[in-house]
């Protein structure tokens, strides 16, 4: 059994992204993501390479938020978090407010991989990125039309949709992320993000927080987490889930639903969660209107959906 | 149908007894509330040999005023979050800690300051990391949880919140003492004498928990991080779950040691969510994650934690921790080194 299940983020659907079928892009672009990650994990291949792979395309898509049209800070800016981590060990890597990395999530893999840390910020990071022979792009490359809009929209005092801007054609506010089983029977997690429109410089979300956005624990469950980020640390929802199942005996979907649509409400938070279990199964919830999300098994499950139905 | 009123009446009368005696023993209650503080110094291979007598005062003196400021607090009927907010800022402000002034150096011989703080009554939480100008990073901690909508600010994102509330900044030099000089060129020497980089030679991170007279947990933990850092690396402290962790639902917990090991391992929260989830007793939730889980990772490090009715661990796998606790029970303890 191998699975893996991806988002590109949780909110509100405005009507005309299916009124205008405007949908489609997002779920073309979600379906060739997990397309090729899925052949990664049929041809044996780790599912740590299988989540990178997904959230580095995620990334380089400017339908979502993370890596090229990623939400823009009050500034203007693009200031990038990601996290992976590895379901065997508990190995993490986790980079956050970068600016010139064009993957984040490749550097988060890095910084698990080559460095004695787990997570690195800012300056430092993006130094780190440098040694060892990361590309650096200008900050240019990230900012996308659309995400100037919905940052000035936001300005002038109109809310932007958590997932696509209120009056502007495409772009999400979402947070991408990956989660996996291997044929060898080994968990992977993986996130990335621009974060929130309009959020002050420096701000960190859940994203690359291991255990509030992103977790994985080989027998237990992987997942990667979207929404409002400030609940998802406070509630520190993915080891929230782990916890859940490997204490309580809850199954996944169990452990999922009561922090989805509890333990987050509660706290006044919203958004979703993707995760994957010991045995391949699949999860994908959230209490919003939508999530842009993706799953496939080698049973022969395959989904691609943006509002509520299926799993 | 008389008999059925007279019962009836006769029960009234047993349920307002009972009322009564209910009310007695809350008000009773209310008069003898239990207070704690438990407070850490950081954990880490403190020898006996290294230390001097005098500087061995230091330290207990040290714990001493930041436990005894934190108590005061919650003597005088404040919160828990106060008490733990004061005691950590006491911590920040003498040198012989690493936080705040004394706080060790990175590897370009800056400090570069994290810290949390997490209320238990609402889990409203608030971090940061990567500072290096601000004189209390604990007190900006506490201005993300109640004055931004934000949980966690970064490097100069979060300078920048901190001017605005009008928080003291300092220059970088203010953080560095001779001694942490000394240790980062001593971390240097080792790094270029052996061929692969030493692990961690962390000593320190400040921290405490408190239970309050109204049955409310706090956490709050600060820190310069480990000597010889690369500048923006982030540990455990900053991080709710791993190094801070408050929820009246369990427990308050704040963590020292190995960070990279205490961030893989969600500490703070494991132990909050063994003492919820697996009804296991605060002190045994402690033991499984840093002697078992931590342990077997062969990362060394401590934690403290107090839950709603007042117990208090102080627990750690490392040669000692630099700890001390007081409660209202009477209990006042400073200690350095040995068992648990």
């Amino acid at each position: 059994m191998y699975s893996i299940a991806i988002h590109g983020g949780a909110g509100a659907i405005p009507a005309d992204l299916f009124a205008k079928n405007k949908s489609a892009g997002y779920e073309a672009s979600l379906a060739s993501v997990l397309d090729e990650s899925f052949a990664m994990l049929e041809r044996g291949g780790s599912s740590l390479d299988a989540v990178t792979a997904a959230v580095r395309a995620l990334e380089d898509d400017p339908l979502f938020n993370a890596g090229r049209g990623a939400a823009l800070t009050r500034e203007g800016w693009a200031e990038l978090d990601a996290a992976v981590m590895d379901g065997r060990d508990q190995r993490a890597g986790a980079v956050a407010s970068v600016r010139h990395v064009k993957n984040p999530v490749d550097l988060a893999r890095r910084v698990m991989e080559k460095s004695r840390h787990v997570l690195l910020v800012g300056v430092g990071a993006e130094e780190f990125a440098l040694e060892e022979g990361i590309a650096l792009v200008p900050n240019l490359y990230f900012c996308t039309d659309e995400r100037r809009h919905q940052l000035a929209s936001e300005q002038e005092g109109r809310r932007v949709s958590d997932l696509v801007p209120t009056g502007a054609p495409i772009g999400t506010q979402g947070t991408v992320g990956a989660v996996a089983l291997d044929k060898h029977g080994n968990l992977a997690a993986a996130t990335s993000t621009g974060g929130m429109t309009n959020k002050r410089q420096g701000r960190v979300g859940d994203s690359p927080i291991i255990g509030a956005g992103t977790y994985a624990k080989n027998g237990i469950c992987a997942i990667s987490a979207t929404g409002h980020g400030e609940y998802f640390i406070r509630a520190v929802a993915a080891y929230h889930v782990a916890s859940s199942v490997e204490f309580r005996g809850m199954s996944l979907a169990e452990a999922v639903r009561e922090l989805i649509h509890t333990r987050i409400p509660t706290l006044g938070g919203s958004g979703g969660v993707i995760g994957v279990g010991a045995q391949g199964e699949i999860v994908m919830d959230f209490n919003t209107e939508g999530m842009f999300r993706g799953a496939r098994d080698s049973r022969g499950y395959r989904e691609v959906r943006v509002l509520p139905g299926r799993r | 149908m008389l008999t059925v009123r007279a019962l009836r009446r006769a029960s009234l009368v047993v349920v307002a007894a009972a009322w009564g005696a209910f009310a007695f023993a809350a008000v009773h209650a209310a008069d003898s509330k239990t207070l704690a503080i438990v407070i850490h110094g950081g954990a880490g291979v403190i020898s006996r040999a290294d230390m001097s007598s005098e500087r061995e005062a230091g330290y207990r003196a040290g714990l001493e005023a930041a436990r005894d400021a934190g108590y005061a607090v919650l003597e005088a009927g404040g919160s828990s979050l106060d008490a733990v907010t004061t005691a950590v800022r006491v911590l920040e402000d003498n040198p012989l800690f690493n936080a705040g002034k004394g706080a060790v150096l990175n590897r370009d011989g800056i400090a570069e300051l994290d810290s949390s703080i997490m209320d238990g009554k609402t889990l409203r939480a608030g971090a940061i990391a990567g500072v290096r100008h601000v004189k209390n990073p604990i007190d900006l901690a506490r201005a993300v949880m109640e004055k931004s909508q934000h949980v966690m600010l970064a490097g100069e994102g979060a300078e920048e919140f901190a001017l605005e509330q009008g928080l003291t900044m300092v220059p970088n030099s203010y953080f560095r003492t001779d001694a942490r000089v000394k240790q980062l060129e001593r971390a240097q020497q080792e790094e270029k004498a052996k061929a692969a980089a030493p692990r961690t030679s962390s000593t320190g991170t400040v921290g405490a928990v408190a239970l309050d007279g109204n049955g409310n947990l706090a956490a709050a933990t600060s820190t310069g991080g480990m000597t010889n850092k690369r500048p923006g690396r982030i540990g455990d402290s900053p991080l709710i779950g791993a190094g801070t962790y408050a929820n009246n639902a369990s427990c308050a917990v704040s963590a020292t040691g190995d960070g990279e090991f205490f961030i893989r391992s969600v500490v703070a929260h494991d132990i909050c969510a063994l003492v919820q989830y697996k009804r296991v007793t605060l002190e045994a939730a402690a033991r499984e994650v840093i002697h078992e889980k931590i342990g077997a990772l062969q990362a060394t490090g401590g934690v403290i934690a107090v839950d709603t009715e007042g117990h208090v661990v102080m627990d750690f796998n490392s040669a000692g921790m630099f700890r001390a606790a007081r409660d209202s029970a009477g209990r006042r303890e400073v200690a350095i080194y040995g068992k648990p």
